[in-house]
Order: structure tokens, then sequence, then C-alpha cells
């Protein structure tokens, strides 16, 4: 069963330039995928796009088979939780009461919680190991900390999907690893569906079953209407075959060295003064290519 | 209720609070305490109560719709659309009444509504609820009916037009019961209608994108919200004129202390708008006898001092500066 499809979607902020054109993918349910691609090729706005923050005019999107637009916002909200990039601190609102504004949907008619919300909201704190600070202010916790306060929050909506933009931006390796290993625990102890977007191909080609590559896709009403299609402006499929090391290097622009280790491959982007590697172990000396 | 009863008795004349009750008891005689207590004292403490919850709670709509520290309830216009509707009155020489009252406060009630409603819809223009056209849209708004109560006043001639700026600063005398439970009401009222929504602003201090990802309709929570603050403040505004400082430090006092949760703020602003107003006003009566301060002085002389402790004392705890 699909938690989502998408078909023939394509959004631009200003007509002359659409961002996404004619994307067509489905998300099976418990499936974690990752939104991968350079900037500007338009993960975030795909990302707003299936949480309904933009609306988009051609193509459709549906959530649990039902269009994106036919939810009203409370409804969509007991769907699909969401965790953005930035924070805005405002008021100094804990860690606990940040998360219990999840609950908000659920509240009673006088606007408190009840026993099972708190359930919930405890629940999410010990899941992304947040309990200890729980009543810290949100604003004197470090960056991983936040993230994983408002990855509490997102579990704590109790949705069946998850969507999360770069959610290991700005974070050191230990924590990234961490916030991987709770989001794929979330995937298979409670069969929630994950989209994330990330800049960090390692990781998604390590966690998630499959990725969806965004080529940077800028195009004019003319080619529009006469349709050209010169190149694919996007691919889907199992992590193994989208992650290619001609694909990768097709698509952000960049040469890498990939390698694997065990199963899992992995990319390394070369600079202008990186020698031309295709081993691990290449002599220092070799000569440098193009 | 303790200070209102204790600042009913404080006063130029001194009233004993024994003498009151004698004076319910045998309504035939004349009783000066109690002919003092109920219609000099009374109203004027209702009004004040009135007049700090009302300002205090739209203080912590505003703060918390435009995610501004700096936001008051008169943010928007709303105080110079009051001295406009004011001013027009005055000028325009009218001299009907209603229910034997001067309009003057009906004008100002309507220059107030007027002037959030013209700051709302030019906002709007730009297409979405934003921040920053909101403000910058009552900014303007808000110097260019200044300017334009500047002319008046200056072409105009005559004492009534100071009549009307000692008016504007503020002042606590109503009689009238009827207008009293009137303007009560509507602020009970609004505090109600506010307490409902409370956890949705929660939600929305975290902006409006992540506010609708939880599940609450942006648009009828700012619609409901800010229509609410604003008709408390022109009740305000037209009960009293203008007061200042009561509905930025309440709101941003109050949270210092006990914390952001709007569930807790209204109701607690609005007490502590109540008894700092109330108390405020009858130190104005008293301080420097037999002549009356006008209560906003007292409110920022009071006020400041105290707010800047509370922000030195639990700024560190909560981090919400930074």
């Amino acid at each position: 069963m699909s938690a989502i499809e998408v078909d023939n979607l394509s959004f631009g902020y200003t007509p002359q330039s659409m961002i996404l054109k004619d994307i067509s993918f489905d998300v099976k349910s418990g499936t974690f995928l990752a939104i991968a691609g350079p900037n500007g090729a338009g993960k975030s706005t795909l990302l707003n796009l299936m949480c309904g923050i933009l609306i988009s005019k051609s193509g459709t999107i549906r959530i649990d088979s039902k269009t994106i637009e036919s939810y009203k916002t409370e409804a969509l909200a007991k769907k699909v939780a969401v965790v953005r990039q930035e924070f805005v601190p405002v008021f100094g609102f804990s860690v606990i009461e940040t998360v219990l504004m999840a609950r908000t949907p659920y509240f009673n008619t006088f606007g408190f919680e009840d026993k099972a919300d708190k359930q919930i909201v405890n629940e999410a704190l010990q899941a992304t190991d947040t309990t200890r600070f729980a009543m810290r202010p949100l604003g004197n916790l470090s960056g991983g900390e936040r993230q994983r306060v408002f990855i509490a929050r997102a579990l704590a909506q109790d949705t069946p999907i998850l969507l999360l933009d770069e959610p290991t931006s700005f974070l050191d390796l230990k924590h990234q690893v961490k916030i991987y290993d709770l989001l794929k625990s979330a995937q298979l102890e409670k069969g929630k569906t994950i989209v994330a977007v990330t800049h960090d191909i390692n990781l998604a080609a390590q966690y998630c079953d499959e990725i969806l590559l965004l080529r940077e896709h800028t195009i004019s009403p003319t080619e529009l209407q006469n349709n050209s299609q010169t190149d694919q402006n996007y691919y889907i499929g199992k992590t193994k075959d989208i992650f290619t090391p001609e694909q990768v290097e097709k698509v952000f622009g960049v040469r890498t060295f990939a390698g694997t280790v065990g199963q899992e491959k992995f990319f390394i982007p070369l600079g202008k003064l990186a020698k031309d590697t295709t081993k691990i172990n290449d002599k220092p000396n070799s000569s440098p290519s193009k | 209720m303790v200070v209102m009863l204790a600042c009913s008795l404080i006063g130029t004349e001194s009233v004993s609070l024994k003498a009151v009750c004698r004076g319910v008891s045998e309504k035939a005689t004349v009783n000066p305490d109690y002919e003092i207590f109920i219609k000099v004292r009374l109203p004027r403490i209702i009004l004040a109560a009135i007049v700090g919850a009302a300002l205090a709670s739209s203080g912590v709509v505003f703060q918390a719709l435009l995610r501004n520290p700096l936001a008051d309830p008169y943010i928007l216009g709303i105080s110079s659309g009051a001295g406009l509707g004011t001013v027009i009155a005055v000028i325009s020489g009218i001299n009907w009444t209603l229910w034997g009252r001067s309009p003057i406060a009906l004008f100002a009630f309507a220059g107030a509504l007027g002037t959030v409603w013209l700051v709302w819809f030019i906002s709007r223009l730009t297409g979405k609820f934003h921040v920053t056209g909101l403000l910058l849209a009552g900014v303007v708004v808000n110097a260019f009916f200044s300017a334009v109560i500047m002319f008046l006043t200056s072409v105009a001639k005559g004492q009534e037009i100071h009549a009307t700026i000692f008016w504007l600063m503020g002042n606590m005398t109503e009689e009238d019961f009827f207008v009293l439970w009137m303007g009560a009401g509507c602020v009970l009222v609004g505090i109600l209608i506010l307490f409902n929504i409370s956890p949705q602003l929660n939600v929305l201090s975290f902006g409006e994108e992540d506010a609708k990802s939880i599940g609450v309709n942006t648009a009828r929570i700012h619609t409901i919200a800010f229509a609410v603050a604003a008709f408390m403040t022109a009740v305000a505004v037209s009960l009293s004129g203008l007061i200042g400082f009561v509905g930025l430090v309440i709101p941003h006092g109050v949270r210092l202390v006990f914390g952001p949760d709007h569930r807790q703020l209204f109701p607690l602003s609005s007490i502590i708008g109540a008894i700092f107003l109330v108390a405020a006003d009858t130190l104005a009566r008293v301080i420097i006898a037999p002549a009356q301060l006008p209560v906003g002085v007292l409110t920022a002389i009071v006020g400041g001092p105290f707010f800047l402790v509370l922000l030195i004392k639990y700024s560190k705890k909560i981090g919400w500066l930074g």
C-alpha cells in the first residue's frame, strides 16, 4: 500500500521558472526514502508540497489515497508530521512544553492534555533521549539536542508518515548517526513511513531503502510547451540502483571517489587538487585527471 | 479582590470600611463614607481592573502574533486611531448626546477599530499574514494619523482640544455603571475566547509553517486573536484613554516568572494587569493629594524599575533573550 503517491507533480514559485517538473513516484507504507540532490533542485520545495504548506496547481499528491487538498489542517497533522530545519526562538518554551504541543489537535475542550497525551510525550522523549533535559528551555540547548527535541515532537504527533528536512545538518558525526539510528528504529518498530531530505548521501545510502535523486532543473515555459525532454530530471529506485558513481557525478556535477565498506557504498567528493583515485590505497604520485 | 477593596478605602478622603458597611444597612440616612465608596471609588476601581485586564491580555496576543517582544496593544495604530476619533469628535463640535453622555468615547472606539481594520486590510494586500508587513503597516498608519492629529490640533482653536489631549493621556473617571458593566462583559468574553485558543497560540510561537504541520488552522487563529485583542484594546482606550506600559510589561513580567504557556498567561496576565492598574491608579490618586497624577505616569514610573528587576533576575533562567 502506498502512503504517499505523487502524480505528474510540477511546481514553480514563479510561472517563468519551474523547479519541479512532472515528477511521479510512490512511497510504499513503511519505507525510508531519502530525497537527495544539489542545492536548488527543489528538495525542500517537494517536502513542503508533501506536507501541504505549498499547493501545486499541476499534478496531485495523495496521502493515504486521498488528495492532500481534501484534508483539513488538523486531519493532515494526524497523518503527516514534519521536522524542519529552521528554529524560531521565542518566549523560552521548555522541551517538554514544546513536545506536548504536538498533541494540540487531541487536547480536550478546555485546551488541556490528558493522561494518554502525557504518556505519548514521555515515550517520545525517551525514544529521542531527551528526557534528562525535558525541563530546560529550548534556547539553552545545543543544535543536536534541539534537533532531537523537534524529532520528539514529530514522534509525539503519532503519525504514520514522518517528513524531515535535513535532519542532520549542523550535527557532528556521532549525532548524525544517532539521529539516523533513531529514525530507522521508528521505521522498523513503529512501521512509520519516513521521507528525509538530505545532503549526506553516505548516510542515506546506509539507512534508506529508496532514494529520490533530483537534478537541478529550471526550465522555461517554451521548453515546457515543446516538452523537450532532453534528459531525465529525477531518478527514483532502490538505493543500490540509484547511487552509482556515474549517476552521483552527473547529478551533483562533481567528481567523486566511490568505494564500498561491506555492503554499503560510499562517496567522497573530489576537489580540484584531489588526485584521480580509483583505489583506496592509490599511490600519491599518480597523475591528476582532466 | 482584596487589593480592590483595600484600594477603594485609600484616598484623599479616608473612608472607613466600618462606615461603609453601616451605610449598606441603613440606606435612609446620608452616609458620606458610603456615598464616596459607591459613587466614586467603586466605579473607578472596576474601571481600572477592566482596563488593566484588557490591556494585559491583548498585549499577550500582540506579542504572540507578531512574535516580537516589543509589541504592545498600541503597536498597530490603535492609539492614534482613537486619538483621531476623539479630535474629530471635538473639532466637528458635535453637541448631541447618547444616553445623556458625550459621544467622544464612541468616536474614540470607532477610530481605534477603524484603524486596526485599515492596518489589517493593508497588510492583507501583500497576500498572506506577514508579521513584517503588519508591523510596517501599523507603524506607517500610526505616523500618518499622528500627523493628522497634529495638523487638526494646530488649525483648530479653543480649549476643547487641550481637554481632548488630557483625556487621551489616560483618565479613570467613569461613573456610569451601565457602561462599566458593558465594558466588563466585553473584556470577560474576550479573555475567555483568547483562553480557548491559547494552545494554538502556543504552537504559533514556532512560526506559521510549524503550526500548520501540527494541525493549527493558522489563518483562523490569526483572525480570531487579532480581532479579539483589537476589540478589547479599543474598549480599554475608549473607556480610559491611553494608558501605556501595562500592555507591554505585564505580559513580559508574567512570562518571565510563570513561563510562556498561553493557557496560564491569559488568566494570570489579566488578573495581574487588573491588580497592577488598580494599585497604580490608587497611588496616582493619593501621591500628590489632593491633586491627581495621570495614571500613565505612574504605570511607567513604578512598572519600569520593577520590570527591570524581573528581567535581570529571570532572563538567565529562561534563555529567551538569546
